[in-house]
């Protein structure tokens, strides 16, 4: 538990420094200061935010038989507003594209060195693909 | 001649159960309103189970389905399961047809 303690702050601090960045882009960009109280504020919305994100991602998942979370799942957690979706759904076209660009040049590069892979092999791949993508 | 409109819900079932749930005096106005709101729940609700059950790869609308919608309106919880609010909310006919009970004879009803 303790230990859970200590992860959980260094968590917070991780996002508590990104946060800090995205409000500095902003405060230049729109030409206001965010006081400190207000990026601890949102960086703590951002933390609680999280939680329930993965636990519906989670519920998805789960209702569609499967425990990996997938692109779909993502698109149903951003259903509920319009132009959110929009974003994520052109957002998720992009990384599939790449996705599919990484993975012709995969195929190319192993056809060529050790023959086929079982499809089984290939969808692993691409499963690693989508994750170091959305990390 | 009357104009065939959309189905939808009782105004009179609306309006008893709007009325007993806020313990007040409501306008008429207010209650217009409320069927309006009830229409546009009804229509996100539909396009809501449909996602749900497209993305579990299925056309028919099931009661896990709902049970996920549920959970994202924030009303099926770890501390308040979709039974609870069943026995809560339902008469008991309802309640009969949703929720297995162990009978006598090893028999549960209704069989799954």
């Amino acid at each position: 538990r303790a230990a859970h303690g200590a992860l959980s702050g260094r968590l917070k601090a991780a996002v508590h420094y990104t946060v800090g960045c995205l409000c500095q882009e902003v405060a230049e960009d729109k030409d206001v200061e965010f006081s400190k109280q207000s990026i601890a504020a949102i960086s703590e919305i951002t933390f609680r935010q999280c939680e329930i994100f993965a636990k519906d991602l989670e519920m998805f998942a789960r209702h569609a038989k499967r425990t990996t979370v997938n692109t779909e799942d993502v698109k149903l957690l951003a259903r509920r507003s319009n132009s959110l979706l929009k974003y994520i759904t052109q957002k998720s076209e992009e990384l599939a594209s790449t996705n599919m660009e990484q993975k012709e040049k995969k195929r190319k590069k192993s056809s060529a060195a050790k023959g086929e892979r079982t499809p089984g092999e290939q969808e692993a791949a691409v499963t690693e693909n989508e994750d170091s993508n959305m990390a | 001649q009357k104009k065939p409109h959309e189905p939808q819900l009782p105004r009179s079932l609306i309006k008893e159960i709007f009325s007993h749930f806020v313990k007040m005096p409501v306008t008429r106005d207010a209650f217009k309103i409320v069927e309006k709101c009830c229409e546009r729940y009804f229509k996100q609700l539909s396009n809501d189970l449909e996602a749900y059950a497209s993305h579990a790869g299925r056309k028919t609308v099931e009661v896990a389905d709902l049970e996920v919608l549920m959970r994202r309106q924030g009303l099926v919880t770890d501390k308040m399961p979709l039974h609870v609010l069943i026995e809560r909310y339902l008469p008991l006919e309802y309640r009969k047809l949703l929720i297995p009970v162990a009978m006598s004879g090893n028999k549960v009803i209704p069989s799954k």
